[in-house]
């Protein structure tokens, strides 16, 4: 029995994690596809339909309609772009930045473990939504400033990750045996640790797609998002907000999609864990 | 075995004290060399020149940064955060007037965690895959899940509907003349002055805002708690229990409760700081008027005293929440009050 | 009537959505008061024998037909409040790794009096407190746990292997069971200890007049602590008899195998390794370290680790260090490796400085298991070494010609280490070690981790490899028995000096220092001809080195492991 059908297994009679691949699966390809499947892909720029203002769902308007009388079923489906375009700036810089700072910080030891190591506990002591908020209004309250401002603190999750893992792995023997047979650090780094912690990191990856799906659309729904007209689940739940209890659709679906997607990769990531049998 | 004790207490509040230099020094930095006015957006639009260079002398900002933040340490260290752009008061005054509240709805918050998240976790992690581990796993999914700011606004929603009577906005009711001091949490000085109506009415108004805080967190631990519990089953020394005839309850309650609750104090701990950042998001959707909303003001308004005394409490507090955390360990695990080592 | 009856016993796990059979119609019996002893390699379904009759077996695995009965009660029919009442009283188990048998939040005394509390109330017995820790304190001192009151109050980690394996001896005895069963006692210690705590059980049977159900898969210990033996292997009895007829007259090929391969101390068995008359290739002189402590407040004082060691080791010579856990043993080869440098004193490799001639040197590690990374295929692995030593083009072919020579199959280069057992991953490793063509290699107990049958064919390799390479080994270990038979001399260490060098043959023949001869007396042998070989060791020596006081109490356990 190889560990590969054992993770597998456990991966396959595992519903949630199916579910979550398929969330996952289903929202990738809802945002690629966005402009075929909305009804009204029209509406995602600065569109104004007053007669249409605040419609209740309807056969046209599967969702409602929001104050500029917009259609929010297709708003929605293009936030989920925003969203995934935030996640993927975030982890294709911290995700490698962070990963070969812990390995060094882990490895190396001395200064390097003390400057790494020294640094993360700084960036974990600052709320991360108060960090990036300051970040965010201090330069100008856009994506591109958003993702700077989340990425200038996601590393850190990983480095750490990363190091706990490099420490345990530095400390056998195979390292040492790879040492005196004359490997040097980049190759230890890279051919030796890194393979052992790709499923810790795959793993914190993918939980990490959620809580950046999350952050992301706690940000907006503070005011620091994506410039008007461009549709962003968390400034849409703002918006809405201010016509609730009444027009509860305007909140409904933009809210019911962070949750899908930050479910998604929650069951993904969690079932990969258990798939890989680490921690993360 | 003392000194090792004194050595990790010298060691810790050595690095707290970098951890806040780092922080300030990031902060100010920042705050410093962006483009923005401080002193124009305090005077407003409307006024001269002048008026605005003699504000900017006035708050040293003509100084180079490192000089600006030196005098900022030495006034900070004698107890004198600077003046607040947007309330025209003492930083100092501010924080002593909305910090109470952000700490009762905090402590409460912590409270309520425990209370639901540790039980949960023992429980499905006992009854591992029968149903009530199913329902407290998507229970604790939910709460990981779900965003503060949607579950605080569906909370406002559901509570309109279902408790039109409870209030959703606030700490108390004005009309009911809350005594003032000596600790400025309502629930505790309501009781010292024996006001049994504000102390209920605070309450009341404490419920949704500490279980929109309390969600993320009660998701998080439960499922720490869980699997601390289920790891822990698998070791050697259950067995050893098990082959001697201890019940159960007594493995499960006793020695495995007190061993498991390592791990989720830790992640508490190291949760605090996002637990303050969510914070602001539900304070801001009920109205709570703490220090949090405070800071979400200064942000707005580039109020930058104000912003830097927001930060460091921040950071004052998730160290402080994770002193008492070491404290709790190492009573918990002799490990580490005995080797002062961790485990 | 036998007190303890297993019969057709089947027991099979299920995972991962596949059926394992483990125990395969096994029966036998334990009389009272006798001794058994149930041998077998890793996975052999031992330990599974063990937890049926116990009732500890784990939720995957399921009991698909056969009977156990205990003094004619069968076990399978009782009710679980029936079971339970059984543990501790009737029968009661010695567990086997020290270390993690506590829970370590909790101090000896909390486990000792849960499990006593417990047990009198499902007999209905009402006990005081005070009571209950006054007959626990008497069960620890008939343990040889002198100073109990300070074992009683300690935390798990504060007491060495040893006492802890007391502890748990002691938690068997706490209700008179009887019957023990005793899963691999001792085995994670020193021979020193081990050979106390197999006396200390063996005496404590005699005593109460207890059955023994002995778990183990050291051959040496089985005739000891057996009046009967069985043997299993792969969830089968191959074969069982008194121990007599089966260590004089084994009937099984897996058992002759299995006697065959455990080292002989004395007698016309033993090998002597011819001693090598060429130039030193390894010379320690005065060689001292001293590991500072780390922390705040330095206040100078180390602990010395090692001090005056002087080794030569001549090339072609095959030189053994031995001590117990804690000796420094490990210490002076990682400073022959050149990974460690000495605090004093001198290491020369073939007349040149350790340093910048570590390629002359390579290192064989214990486990296999951790000296391989999990990532990377055979081949890549080999590949490492290699990528100094040979152009790019010879290789593959090198790669090859080395797994050729460990006796693994050319295919094994595209398999992971998780593929391979323990006996072929230190094949690979020893692959490894020889890529780099050095001419000296230090074998770190480089069969401990393997089974006893795989042990011997390492061995055999590693002597092979050295006729044909002409290599030199230095192996460090505390496998007294192995290092007679490979070494062509050895040292023995003693809390980091030497205390007696010389060939084999001289050392055990006459033995100066009396802690070597309290070594070998502990070893463990198959033949009463041996035993009466072995050194003497007066109570007064025993008592010096063996025999530990209550003064162990809050010594840095963790670090001696």
């Amino acid at each position: 029995m190889t560990a590969a059908w054992m993770g597998w297994y456990r991966f396959s009679r595992n519903p949630a994690a199916i579910i979550g691949a398929l969330i996952v699966l289903s929202v990738l390809v809802m945002a690629a596809f966005a402009p075929l499947i909305t009804p009204f892909p029209e509406h995602v720029g600065s569109v104004v339909d007053f007669r249409n203002r605040h419609a209740p769902p309807s056969s046209t308007n599967w969702m409602g309609t929001d104050k500029a009388g917009r259609d929010i079923f297709t708003r929605t489906i293009f936030g989920f772009r925003v969203s995934l375009m935030l996640v993927f700036g975030v982890l294709v810089i911290s995700v490698p930045v962070g990963a070969v700072l812990g390995m060094c910080a882990g490895y190396f030891g001395g200064w390097a473990e003390k400057i790494i190591t020294g640094f993360t506990n700084v960036m974990l002591a600052m709320p991360p939504l108060v960090m990036a908020l300051a970040i965010g209004n201090v330069l100008e309250p856009t994506l591109v400033n958003a993702m700077f401002a989340i990425t200038l603190l996601w590393w850190t999750w990983h480095a750490r990750l990363v190091y706990r893992v490099t420490v345990s792995v530095a400390g056998e023997d195979f390292i040492e045996a790879a040492r005196l047979a004359g490997a040097g650090p980049v190759h230890i780094l890279f051919r030796e640790i890194l393979p052992n912690c790709i499923a810790v990191i795959s793993v914190k990856t993918t939980l990490d797609a959620a809580f950046v799906i999350l952050f992301g659309a706690t940000l907006s729904f503070l005011g620091f998002g994506v410039k008007p007209p461009t549709p962003d689940l968390g400034s849409m739940v703002a918006d809405g907000r201010q016509f609730l209890p009444e027009k509860w659709w305007e909140v409904l679906a933009p809210g019911f999609a962070v949750f899908y997607a930050t479910l998604g990769f929650n069951l993904l990531g969690d079932g990969l864990r258990d798939m890989f049998d680490v921690e993360a | 075995m003392g000194r090792q004790i004194i050595e990790g207490i010298l060691r810790r509040t050595a690095s707290v004290l970098l951890v806040l230099f780092v922080l300030s020094l990031m902060i100010f930095v920042l705050a410093r060399v962006v483009p923005g006015d401080p002193a124009r957006m305090a005077l407003g639009p409307s006024a001269t020149a002048e008026q605005v260079a003699e504000l900017q002398a006035e708050m040293g900002l003509d100084q180079p940064v490192i000089v600006q933040y030196g005098r900022y340490m030495g006034n900070a260290l004698r107890g004198d955060l600077g003046q607040s752009l947007v309330t025209n008061r003492p930083v100092t005054d501010d924080i002593a007037d909305f910090l109470p509240a952000t700490l009762e709805l905090v402590l409460v918050t912590v409270v309520l965690v425990f209370v639901i998240s540790v039980p949960l976790g023992v429980l499905t992690a006992r009854y591992r895959d029968r149903w009530v581990d199913n329902v407290g796993r998507f229970f604790s999914l939910f709460g990981v899940t779900i965003p503060s700011f949607l579950f605080a606004v569906g909370l406002q929603l559901l509570a309109g509907s279902f408790f039109p009577d409870w209030p959703i906005l606030g700490r108390v009711d004005y009309q009911l003349n809350a005594p003032d001091g000596p600790t400025g949490l309502l629930l505790i000085d309501s009781l010292a002055h024996g006001r049994f109506d504000v102390f209920v009415d605070a309450l009341q108004h404490l419920a949704f805002p500490a279980l929109a805080l309390a969600m993320a967190g009660i998701g998080q631990i439960t499922r720490i708690t869980r699997s601390a519990m289920i790891e822990n089953l698998r070791k050697d020394h259950v067995l050893t229990l098990r082959s001697f005839g201890v019940p159960e309850r007594v493995v499960v309650f006793r020695y495995l409760l007190k061993l498991s609750s390592i791990a989720p104090l830790t992640i508490m701990g190291l949760e605090f700081a996002s637990l303050i950042g969510n914070a602001f998001v539900v304070e801001m959707v009920f109205g709570w008027g703490g220090f949090a909303s405070y800071g979400l003001t200064a942000i707005l308004q580039k109020d930058l005293n104000a912003l830097m005394a927001v930060v460091l409490i921040s950071g004052l507090f998730f160290i402080f929440a994770n002193l008492l955390v070491d404290l709790a360990l190492s009573l918990i695990d002799p490990r580490l009050r005995l080797r002062g080592a961790k485990a | 009537m036998a007190l303890l009856d297993v019969k057709g016993l089947n027991i099979s796990f299920s995972g991962y959505g596949q059926t394992r059979q483990v125990l395969h119609d096994v029966s036998f019996s334990v009389g009272k008061s006798e001794r058994v002893a149930l041998i077998g390699e890793t996975g052999s379904g031992k330990s599974v024998t063990a937890k049926a009759i116990l009732g500890t077996l784990p939720g995957n695995a399921s009991v698909d037909s056969g009977a156990i009965a205990f003094d004619g009660l069968d076990l399978f029919r009782q009710s679980m409040a029936e079971r339970e009442k059984l543990k501790g009283t009737a029968f009661s188990i010695i567990m086997q790794d020290p270390l993690s048998s506590f829970n370590p939040v909790f101090r000896i005394g909390q486990h000792l009096d849960d499990v006593m509390y417990h047990a009198d109330r499902r007999r209905g017995v009402v006990s005081s407190a005070r009571e209950r820790k006054a007959r626990i304190l008497d069960t620890l001192r008939k343990v040889q746990l002198a100073d109990a009151q300070r074992v009683y109050d300690a935390w798990p980690f504060e007491l060495s292997g040893g006492m802890r394996q007391r502890v748990l001896i002691a938690l068997a005895l706490l209700h008179r069971p009887r019957m023990l069963i005793a899963d691999e006692p001792g085995t994670a210690l020193d021979v020193t200890t081990q050979d106390e705590i197999l006396r200390l059980i063996n005496r404590l049977v005699d005593d109460e007049g207890l059955s023994l159900l002995m778990i183990t898969h050291n051959l040496g210990v089985v005739r000891q602590t057996a009046d009967r033996v069985l043997v299993m292997r792969h969830g089968v009895i191959v074969e069982q008899g008194p121990l007599a007829q089966v260590f004089d007259a084994p009937q099984d090929q897996y058992t002759r195998d299995l006697m065959a391969a455990v080292p002989p101390l004395y007698g016309p068995g033993v090998t002597d390794q011819p001693v090598s008359d060429m130039p030193p290739i390894l010379t320690l002189t005065g060689v001292q370290k001293v590991y500072s402590k780390r922390g705040l407040f330095k206040t100078g004082e180390g602990h010395l680790a090692v001090d005056d060691i002087n080794i030569k080791v001549a090339h072609g010579e095959i030189f053994g260090l031995a001590g117990e856990s804690g000796s420094g043993k490990t210490t002076v080869a990682r400073m022959m490796m050149g990974l460690l440098e000495p605090t004093k004193g001198k290491i020369a490799v073939n007349g040149t400085p350790a340093t910048g001639a570590r390629r002359l040197s390579q290192i064989v590690y214990q486990n296999p298991g951790t000296s391989l990374n999990p990532k990377r295929t055979v081949a890549q692995t080999l590949a490492v070494p290699l990528a100094h030593t040979e152009a790019a083009a010879d290789r593959q072919a090198r790669m090859e010609e080395l797994l050729t020579l460990v006796r693994l199959p050319v295919s094994f280069l595209s398999k992971y280490p998780h593929e391979l057992s323990g006996g072929q991953k230190q094949r690979v490793a020893i692959a490894r070690a020889l890529a780099a063509k050095p001419r000296l290699i230090i074998l770190d107990e480089p069969t401990s981790a393997l089974d006893v049958s795989v042990q011997k064919t390492v061995i055999d390799l590693l002597l092979e490899l050295r006729e044909s390479l002409g290599l030199t080994y230095v192996i460090i270990s505390h496998d007294l028995s192995l290092m007679r038979n490979f070494c062509s001399r050895i040292a023995i260490m003693l809390k980091g000096r030497i205390v007696e060098q010389g060939t084999p043959a001289e050392v055990f023949a006459e033995t100066r220092h009396p802690y070597t001869r309290a070594l070998i007396s502990a070893i463990p042998v198959l033949t009463e001809a041996e035993q009466a070989q072995k050194p003497t060791v007066t109570e007064e020596e025993r008592a010096k080195f063996l025999v530990p006081t209550g003064a162990e109490v809050s010594a840095p356990a963790g670090a001696a492991e």
